[in-house]
């Protein structure tokens, strides 16, 4: 029959180049990120070195002063220097970010195991719980868990985590199904090979990359959680540093100094765009639609 | 002498500078059957989607003439070419599945270009399309009216395709390798139907094929296309039974048939679009080429067939 | 397809179990002694008791938990020590149609610029607009929609005048003044998700780009725009429900910080007032009802699938 050749009359699939760029801008977001989350991780792990004074110093008299020399983002309405709160702030939203998704990875991957390796009624009633669990919004969740066990960073790092048990769990188990169906797993299954060696050694590894972006991706909304709680009046208690806190603060005297909510915010922003953007870049650049050599 | 309907002269397709239709000449009469020969990514469909003018500047340029019918499908207006597409030139896809919108119903597909090009209303819309699909041999056509792509077989979907490309009676049917996507058990009926609507309608035809036999079974005349150039035309059998051109002769043995002894392809690939060869583009695996076939042979007419060679 | 459905609403209501039992635990595991509470700072042994066995307070868990259901459903969730209101009237009747109209307006003004965003980026892919719209998205996704609440309060409500900065006027009763107050808490939350409703109408719409169908549809003669808008956007839809279906989440979420930056009576507000003045009945229906709220929406979605996509009709879930 005829000689199979390149088609030209079809639309080009992406040539070699283009997946290269693809690849490398991907990389690049996922860089670009990165470099903006280790400032605010640097940041956060030498404030004392970086400022002078402690983020919970008052000085009335200079209160509410705009950027200037001696404070050089301003003071808020305590008269406490807001470059200082801002750098152990990052600490807080930091911690909280990563603490609150390490708890919900755990819970939610030992509940999506069960409902996953199991199979069954298990699965079913395990899945079942999870739905309820997930009918709850996070933010809800968190709010209903800080109203029974009081205020404070610790608290919100478990009402936080506890929010997450639910998504991930699907997550977990969704990954888990597509994994048990795999040769090598029925393969693996069919050798003998007992079922808690099929699991560290097969299902395990190979769920690990794609939950572990998603797991990345959720730090960023935790942290949003975390500041909205604190916003709330509902996360950590005064006058502890917090992104969420100062704009709250700084509702009030919005007019006339504004960069008590203002800045805040931004670092909020920047450090949500950092993350998310390396986020991003990580699973494009792990995409295998782009890898397809 | 019957009219011609479609008459292409020294057209040329290029895009992002290359040309993907290099010179192209051809003239097809009315109600006559044309078969566009050759490889994957000869043109051949990119000459076909040309001719329905779905293939305009920016995205490609465009020179030389394609006449259909009175216009003249390279400069005219986008509003003209809406007026023809659909209502006197029709085009039938490869993949039917891919074709159909799988968001809706036989009936409404057959509906847009009923009342568009017609204007009719729901009520006599519907009524023609019962008519169209009786007409390609659909069975129970009530039922399949109301029916999503899905739902149908890969036949009938061709089938159905073939309704909507002469819901408005065009003059010109386009069909873009109609069978390849289906049993060949299927194949012969659908080709059957299509040369049958034809002749009813006294439209001419376009087969755009790869395979050669199928190509003389259903074709009055045959066009060989190499990477963007016509390389041979002429009455299908004589054509295809004694090729006069290289490439002609190379696709004909390299055609599989039951006793032969061995496989002979033509040698070589096809050169890509951003490295073709200056003059002939068949030269570098032509086995009679030779220092002349730098310059471009023309497309010089032998009796009733047509040749681009230098030694042929 | 009935069958379907019923097996879909069974679902549905062992999940609601399930939810009505969170709640109900989440009310017993509350600090703080309910009688006392509800009575106030000053009260008799023999008021006490009487109360304690009003409540039922005594009886087994199962027992209460039942009693509670039963109750709930029939309409009667107790009352508030705080407005001294019936629950249900506060929640239902007042809050929930604020939460509703904000959150109404916020996805329809999202849609309303999103997809158009989406649909020209997707046309004109790499024009300034593409840039534009990718921007948004990711801008959008990441300001929290307090600290943009109180950005745009500051610039359009204070600063410019042009905006009221708080409180709510029901649209339904006097729509000028509705939409008047609702603009800045909209444009807040909607915010959020113009960029994701813009990002995912320009990828599917590329997709749906290079369908066969497409071309099909121009060769027939039909007019660009036709050929975008209902045979390439009818392709769209169903990503896009699914996209705004799993993203619920985060509207509720923001719905809360945007009601009480901008002091809207919703849920949210009742909410959150409720935690931090610790009436946990009230927190507890806040509770049930966004939960309730969130099943239903998401059953409502996962049928819409099937309206939308043919081919999931036949064949059930």
């Amino acid at each position: 029959m005829d000689v199979e050749l390149a088609p030209a009359d079809a639309p080009p699939s992406p040539p070699r180049l283009l997946r290269a760029w693809r690849r490398l801008r991907a990389q690049r977001k996922a860089v670009a990120g990165l470099a903006v989350v280790l400032a605010f991780v640097l940041a956060a792990l030498a404030a004392p070195l970086l400022s002078p004074y402690a983020p919970t110093d008052q000085d009335f008299i200079n209160a509410m002063q705009p950027p200037s020399a001696a404070h050089w983002l301003g003071t808020d309405s305590f008269g406490q220097d807001l470059y200082t709160r801002l750098l152990y702030g990052a600490r807080s939203a930091l911690w909280i970010g990563f603490a609150s998704v390490a708890v919900g990875l755990a819970g939610g991957v030992a509940l999506g195991l069960l409902a996953g390796l199991r199979g069954g009624r298990t699965e079913w009633l395990a899945m079942r719980v999870v739905d309820g669990l997930l009918a709850f919004p996070e933010l809800i969740m968190a709010m209903a868990f800080m109203a029974i066990f009081g205020l404070g960073l610790s608290n919100v790092v478990y009402a936080l985590g506890l929010s997450f048990v639910g998504p991930f769990a699907r997550m977990v188990r969704a990954d888990v199904l597509q994994v048990k169906q795999r040769p090598y797993v029925e393969a693996a299954r069919l050798m003998g090979v007992p079922p808690r060696d099929i699991v560290m050694r097969h299902v395990l590894p190979n769920i690990a990359s794609p939950i572990l972006i998603q797991a990345g991706m959720r730090v960023s909304i935790a942290i949003l959680l975390g500041s909205g709680l604190s916003f709330l009046g509902l996360g950590v208690v005064p006058p502890t540093p917090d992104w969420g806190l100062m704009i709250a603060e700084g509702r009030g005297f919005i007019t006339m100094a504004p960069w008590i909510s203002g800045i805040p915010g931004l670092a909020l922003a920047i450090l949500l765009v950092g993350l998310n953007l390396f986020a991003e870049g990580l699973r494009d650049a792990l995409d295998p639609r782009t890898r397809q050599d | 002498m019957t009219e011609a309907l479609l008459s292409v002269e020294n057209f040329t397709l290029a895009r992002a500078g290359v040309a993907v239709l290099d010179d192209i000449s051809l003239v097809l009469p009315r109600g006559r059957s044309l078969a566009l020969i050759g490889e994957s990514g000869a043109g051949k469909s990119t000459l076909a989607y040309a001719a329905m003018g779905l293939l305009r500047p920016p995205e490609v340029a465009l020179r030389g003439r394609l006449q259909v019918g009175d216009a003249d499908v390279a400069s005219a207006p986008e509003r003209r070419l809406r007026a023809l597409r659909g209502a006197r030139m029709g085009l039938i896809f490869q993949d039917a599945t891919a074709a159909l919108n799988p968001c809706f119903t036989v009936l409404q597909h057959l509906s847009e270009p009923l009342r568009r090009h017609r204007g009719l209303a729901r009520t006599a819309c519907r009524a023609r399309a019962l008519e169209l699909l009786d007409g390609v041999g659909i069975a129970d056509p009530e039922r399949r009216l109301a029916a999503y792509p899905h739902e149908l077989s890969g036949g009938m979907q061709q089938r159905v395709m073939i309704a909507i490309a002469l819901a408005c009676e065009p003059e010109l049917l386009i069909a873009d390798e109609p069978t390849s996507a289906l049993d060949v058990t299927i194949q012969a009926q659908i080709m059957t139907l299509i040369l049958a609507r034809v002749r009813a309608l006294g439209a001419s035809v376009v087969f755009v094929l790869h395979d050669l036999a199928l190509a003389v079974q259903v074709a009055d005349e045959v066009a060989v296309m190499y990477a963007g150039q016509i390389v041979e035309t002429g009455p299908a059998g004589e054509v295809l039974n004694t090729p006069a051109h290289p490439y002609t002769q190379g696709l004909r043995a390299s055609a599989i048939e039951f006793g032969a002894q061995r496989l002979q392809p033509i040698a070589g690939v096809v050169p890509p679009l951003s490295a073709m060869p200056p003059g002939c583009r068949f030269a570098p695996r032509c086995p009679r080429a030779s220092a002349r076939c730098v310059q471009r042979p023309a497309l010089t007419e032998r009796g009733p067939r047509a040749l681009a060679c230098w030694h042929a | 397809m009935t069958r379907r459905l019923l097996g879909a609403l069974g679902q549905t209501l062992l999940v609601l179990l399930v939810v009505s039992a969170v709640s109900f635990a989440f009310l017993k595991l509350a600090p703080g002694d309910p009688v006392a509470l509800m009575l106030g700072s000053d009260y008799s042994r023999d008021s006490y008791d009487k109360l304690y066995a009003e409540l039922g307070l005594g009886r087994p868990l199962p027992v209460q938990y039942a009693d509670w259901l039963l109750r709930f459903v029939q309409g009667d969730w107790g009352m508030s020590y705080v407005s001294h209101q019936p629950i249900f009237e506060q929640a239902v009747l007042q809050a929930l149609p604020v939460t509703l109209a904000l959150a109404g307006l916020s996805l329809a003004l999202a849609l309303a610029v999103g997809i158009p965003l989406g649909v020209v980026a997707a046309v004109r892919r790499n024009s300034w607009i593409d840039m534009a719209a990718s921007t948004l998205a990711v801008g959008g996704n990441a300001f929290p929609s307090f600290y943009l609440g109180v950005v745009l309060i500051w610039i359009f409500g204070v600063s410019l005048g042009w905006f009221p900065t708080m409180g709510f006027v029901a649209p339904w009763e006097d729509l000028g003044a509705g939409l008047w107050h609702l603009t800045l808490p909209a444009v807040t939350l909607g915010a959020w998700y113009v960029g994701l409703i813009a990002t995912v109408t320009r990828s599917s719409l590329l997709e749906v780009l290079e369908q066969p169908y497409m071309m099909a549809a121009r060769a027939r003669g039909e007019p660009a725009w036709r050929v975008i808008w209902v045979h390439g956007m009818r392709n769209v839809l169903m990503p896009l429900v699914t996209v705004i279906g799993l993203q619920l989440g985060g509207m509720l979420r923001g719905a809360v910080m945007t009601e009480v930056v901008f002091t809207l009576p919703g849920l949210g507000m009742m909410i959150t007032s409720a935690v931090q003045g610790r009436e946990y009945i009230v927190v507890q229906a806040g509770i049930m009802i966004t939960a309730l709220l969130f099943i239903v929406v998401n059953f409502v979605v996962d049928q819409t699938y099937a309206i939308l996509d043919p081919r999931l009709r036949k064949h059930g879930r």
